[in-house]
């Protein structure tokens, strides 16, 4: 199924291209992307924002991390929290625990005050492999604490229109002989905040302390703001497990 | 005087082969035609990933080739050369606002330009490891066997650490 690449002498790795190009981006895209944050804050972020922002408040998805029970849980921050959306999969061995392990440098960076307000959800692309209990464990070894979200879901309309929201898509390669096949996805990391609002978004290849500042900024812009609780349900998904 | 001639041309000549000999050794420092591989390091991997990604810098005095990598099966099923690369089609797809999808193929080779450092880093060339066996724990050190088109094989260690 796959087959070798020629390979360019002296490559920029990907990293390094998506940022560049993604800051290129910003400069050209104007109404588009903003490498500045808006107009109503006034403070720079140096993700991505979008004008207008996407709205994700009305997805809820199946939350597979806590025991006893999956809990369909909407993808937005309790109180001025801000909630940090992966779509990824779990046998992914370059770009998701790169990512991973970039959020979790940033968390570090936090105060611990901040640090309660964060939490990561990650959402599989790849619920075919990867059960609720996989994306647990997996997520368990970035965030020991345990304060993570491990969204999983068996529908592909469901997961379909997550993604949309958010900007996200994937795509499953065809499976070879032996039933493995490849998974390709995007690879953005956004912070959506109490209003259901994507807040910012950091394309693969920002460093943790790039995403931490981002975090701070808008912890402090979201102090005293006042916001709605989260909806969420204690409906138990039938159909998530194949 | 004949003979101090004689003496001081072969001194001369004993001092020039040195200069050589110790200029050839250094030239050629860790063998194997000057390929020079640094930094070896695999990431740790998280509970239920079973695929793994060994990193590392490698650069050359001459114009070469890393054509194969390997680890041992009791590490990894299968081991190939691999490159992350933006799948979207579209080589423009931040510049209206989509976002880049990425993917990761496999690469028959991974060019080392002369005097050039080569990275195989996250997010760009790896050695991606298939069907781990285990987890890779932080100071594990799997072994590596490299094949360059010119230098040939060279064993390096790998040394397991979270990023």
């Amino acid at each position: 199924m796959e087959k070798p690449l020629p390979i360019g002498q002296g490559a920029l790795p990907l990293r390094r291209i998506l940022l560049l190009s993604w800051t290129l981006a910003a400069i050209l895209a104007g109404g588009v992307l903003n490498g500045c944050g808006n107009g109503d804050s006034g403070d720079a972020l140096r993700g991505m924002t979008r004008n207008p922002p996407s709205d994700v408040g009305g997805i809820s998805l199946p939350d597979q991390s806590r025991k006893g029970g999956i809990q369909t849980t909407a993808l937005r921050p309790s109180g001025d929290d801000l909630l940090l959306v992966y779509f990824g999969y779990t046998s992914c061995p370059d770009v998701c625990p790169t990512t991973l392990a970039d959020i979790r440098q940033a968390l570090e960076g936090l105060t611990p005050g901040q640090r309660n307000r964060v939490k990561v959800g990650m959402v599989t692309v790849d619920p075919h492999r990867d059960t609720g209990r996989d994306l647990d464990e997996y997520l368990g070894h970035f965030f020991p604490a345990g304060d993570f979200l491990a969204f999983r879901t068996g529908d592909q309309q469901l997961l379909h229109k997550a993604e949309a929201a958010f900007g996200a898509s994937h795509r499953i390669g065809k499976p070879d002989h032996e039933g493995n096949y490849d998974v390709d996805h995007t690879a953005q990391v956004y912070a959506v905040g109490a209003d259901g609002k994507v807040e910012v978004e950091w394309p693969f290849g920002t460093s943790g302390d790039d995403i931490a500042y981002d975090l701070k900024a808008l912890l402090d812009r979201a102090v005293g703001s006042g916001s709605p609780e989260p909806e969420k349900t204690q409906q138990t998904e039938k159909s998530v497990n194949q | 005087m004949k003979t101090r001639i004689s003496r001081t041309v072969i001194f001369t000549c004993l001092a020039i082969l040195s200069a050589f000999l110790i200029g050839a050794c250094g030239g050629s420092d860790g063998g194997n035609g000057g390929v020079q591989v640094t930094d070896v390091w695999a990431r740790v991997t998280a509970p239920s990933q079973d695929a793994g990604a060994v990193y590392m810098t490698i650069n050359s005095d001459q114009a070469d080739k890393l054509i194969k990598a390997s680890v041992p099966t009791s590490v990894a099923g299968k081991t190939e050369l691999h490159e992350t690369v933006d799948t979207s089609g579209n080589q423009n797809s931040t510049m209206d606002g989509t976002e880049p999808m990425m993917g990761m193929r496999p690469v028959s080779s991974i060019a080392i330009p002369a005097g050039k450092t080569v990275t195989l880093e996250p997010g760009g060339y790896h050695v991606m490891l298939f069907d781990l066996t285990g987890p890779i724990a932080e100071g594990d050190t799997i072994p590596v066997t490299l094949e360059f088109e010119n230098a040939g094989e060279i064993k390096v260690d790998a040394t397991a650490r979270t990023q």
